[in-house]
């Protein structure tokens, strides 16, 4: 039996097969889909809760040294691979591109540049593809924001060291038990999604991100609460 | 001068999730629906195209690739594409025919009538997403619209009697635009995760 199998069962013909046949059968996996679709929804809900729990501080104090940083005229630089390097543009563009166009803020998605992405893992390695343009650009004030569900992207890794070096302010999105993000020391603001899966990883790394923005655009708004 | 942030900010922020979260679970029903019918294009070599302005752009892309390459091992790859990752061609669209015509010029040069478009628009409202999908609903696609708030122009779409243009409206019931992207992107998870146990199922079935 497969992971998905064991997932699904009533997918898969077994002895005791619901009386009624075919019809009888699409009901059945009509009402299990549905029910899949109910448990993952209580799983964010609850994934969401309990990174609260743990991290409402950090958001916090994430948030303010953002404001910070962009405050004293830094700019941010986001990066991740595959679904994550979506996230990384929708962190750039929430900033870039917020409800209030007077507010724009200078935000840059490292992965939306395609020729300087193949021209480094051309010539050079996939691995310095974010650390390389941070090299060229990065400034101390500046954020680094990375996000890999787990943790170990090498790219981002090297990203972050390179960040760290230049003296930019580090955030970084994980899930898991963080991986090798939770290990190097280059991170000044770890989130860890404490999920085992992938799309409940980036649900939660989602709502992260996007509550550092508000809250780092509700800060550089100033003024009595 | 920076405001100060206190605990609380944070706790109201992820206290604005919870009512669209628990009300996601009732467009389980609609989600069925759409994965089957996604399935059932899939099977018959029908293509994803997804597309979305701004923080949907990279939904869209997001959509995308959790088709091409799933994260989970075993799954097949499906072919899917999204109209938001090639700025020659966005801005080539906007220049010559007008924004508006964005992702509709794309699909009346892509889509093929077996082929599935999703839409993603957070208060659906957008206009060239909402014309894309007419226009692929005009040829023959399966047409599905992840929105929030009121739905706009993209939910008035599915409400067109006869026949809807968009076949399957899925709705984060929210009008804050962050809460609705972090529903969208658990439904397309699901959208994905669902449509490959229908289409496994239909290619045992044949």
């Amino acid at each position: 039996m497969t992971g998905f199998e064991a997932l699904y069962p009533f997918l898969y013909p077994s002895a005791d097969e619901p009386p009624g046949g075919d019809d009888a059968r699409e009901r059945e996996v009509f009402a299990e889909v549905r029910r899949s679709t109910r448990d993952k929804v209580a799983e964010i809900a609850a994934l969401r809760a309990r990174v609260l729990a743990t991290y409402a501080d950090e958001v916090v104090g994430c948030a303010g040294a953002m404001a910070a940083a962009f405050a004293a005229g830094g700019r941010l630089f986001s990066f991740g691979n595959g679904g994550s390097s979506t996230d990384a543009q929708a962190v750039a563009e929430m900033f870039s591109a917020p409800g209030d166009p007077g507010a724009g803020l200078p935000a840059i998605a490292l992965t939306a540049d395609v020729a300087v992405l193949t021209a480094l893992s051309n010539d050079v390695s996939f691995e310095v593809v974010f650390a390389r343009p941070l090299a060229a650009s990065g400034r101390p004030g500046d954020i680094a924001l990375g996000l890999s569900t787990s943790g170990n992207s090498a790219n981002v890794l090297r990203g972050f060291a390179e960040a760290r070096r230049q003296g930019m302010v580090t955030v970084g999105l994980a899930g898991y038990d963080g991986g090798r993000m939770a290990e190097v020391d280059t991170v000044d603001h770890l989130f860890v999604m404490p999920s085992s899966s992938v799309h409940r990883i980036q649900e939660a790394q989602t709502t992260v991100y996007q509550v550092l923005g508000e809250l780092t655009l509700r800060a550089l708004a100033g003024g009595p609460r | 001068m920076i405001r100060e942030l206190t605990r609380t900010d944070a706790e109201e922020a992820f206290g604005r999730r919870t009512v669209a979260t628990t009300a996601l679970a009732d467009e389980a029903e609609h989600i069925a629906d759409a994965c089957h019918a996604m399935a059932a294009r899939f099977s018959r070599g029908g293509r994803l195209i997804t597309f979305g302005n701004g923080a949907a752009a990279a939904d869209a892309a997001h959509l995308a690739v959790e088709f091409v390459h799933p994260v989970i091992m075993g799954k097949r790859a499906l072919p899917a594409v999204s109209l938001v990752t090639d700025p020659a061609t966005l801005t080539g669209i906007a220049r010559r025919s007008g924004f508006e015509d964005t992702f509709a010029a794309q699909l009346r040069a892509h889509a093929r009538p077996d082929d599935i478009a999703v839409g993603i628009s957070a208060d659906g409202a957008c206009v060239n997403v909402a014309r894309a999908l007419g226009e692929a609903h005009d040829r023959g696609l399966l047409t599905v619209a992840l929105v929030g708030g009121d739905g706009g122009a993209v939910a008035a779409l599915a409400r067109e009697r006869p026949p809807a243009r968009v076949d399957h409206l899925l709705s984060a019931r929210s009008s804050d635009p962050y809460v609705v992207k972090e529903m969208h992107v658990t439904m397309y998870h699901v959208l994905w995760e669902l449509a490959h146990v229908f289409l496994e199922r239909q290619g045992r079935a044949s």
